[in-house]
């Protein structure tokens, strides 16, 4: 592919990423900002078929867009009745936090640019097949205590969100738990 | 000219300060948990960046994106957990008016 092609799927991507996530801070429908997410996801998973990250292209699809995006709508559509769409969708940081966040980008953006990286298309990556034998190998053989640690988090986050979100009823009653515990006098 | 690696630096620094705009004014708390899953997106971006361009024999960045794409799937779980409870106990999601901890 020529480099014009490629900085034109560059751009037509991060156009992709970016302009969806201005949505999501914009859009005062809360189950719009959350479908607003999808074309950001879709779009980094096409920065990562890019990069060459084939894995992570299908993973980026199946646990952002598959699990957590679809968790995200759940929670909004469960609690959609709460908040007023006309109330307005911005606590009062708005004015100072929009000039501190683009110049965070921004001072960021400078440095990186700035900095003398090697130039240039690094030589070519290795297939979609050996790249995924290779992450598989590194997973279970020098990396295998990070990723077990991260299986424990995860593991550990499940069973604390089910304790979290379980309802209270093994405790007792008490005065300001009766209105929770559900149909008690 | 081509598509070097600080274009995809530049990209994901615009994506992390949505990420945190989203994250510090939005007063929904799932709007506030979108927000941060948008700042871990463009660390995932950054690693991999890296890791084309930098160091595309290793392995490190890419056992990092996975241990990145399991912390956003156990704060996605727990968020909402914690949004249900938010909601349960205080019958609101705004994260202004639940300020208990507040001093």
């Amino acid at each position: 592919m020529s480099s014009l092609a490629i900085l034109g799927a560059f751009l037509s991507l991060a156009v992709l990423t970016l302009f969806p996530a201005v949505m999501v801070i914009s859009t005062r429908n809360i189950l719009h900002a959350g479908f607003w997410l999808l074309p950001t996801l879709i779009g980094v998973a096409g920065l990562y078929a890019m990069l060459d990250a084939h894995f992570f292209v299908v993973a980026q699809v199946l646990i952002y867009i598959g699990a957590i995006l679809v968790l995200i709508l759940f929670a909004l559509m469960l609690t959609r009745d709460v908040m007023n769409p006309r109330a307005p969708q911005h606590n009062g940081l708005l004015t100072a936090a929009v000039p501190i966040c683009a110049s965070l980008a921004a001072l960021s953006a400078v440095l990186l640019a700035r900095h003398p990286w090697p130039a240039g298309r690094p030589p070519e990556a290795a297939g979609a097949h050996d790249q995924t034998v290779a992450l598989g190998r590194a997973l279970i053989g020098t990396y295998a205590l990070p990723f077990e640690a991260a299986s424990v988090l995860l593991l550990a986050a499940l069973v604390g969100a089910i304790v979290l979100a379980k309802a209270p009823q093994t405790e007792p009653p008490s005065a300001e738990r009766t209105d929770c515990s559900g149909g008690e006098k | 000219m081509t598509v070097g690696l600080s274009h995809y630096l530049i990209l994901s620094a615009a994506l992390f300060g949505l990420g945190a705009l989203a994250a510090i004014t939005r007063r929904n708390a799932v709007a506030v948990l979108m927000g941060v899953e948008l700042m871990l997106n463009a660390a995932n971006l950054n690693f991999l960046a890296f890791w084309r361009y930098l160091t595309p024999q290793g392995m490190e960045a890419q056992v990092f994106v996975i241990i990145g794409f399991t912390v956003a799937a156990a704060e996605a779980a727990l968020g909402l957990a914690v949004v249900l409870s938010l909601y349960r106990d205080f019958g609101t999601l705004n994260v202004d008016e639940a300020s208990g901890l507040k001093g």
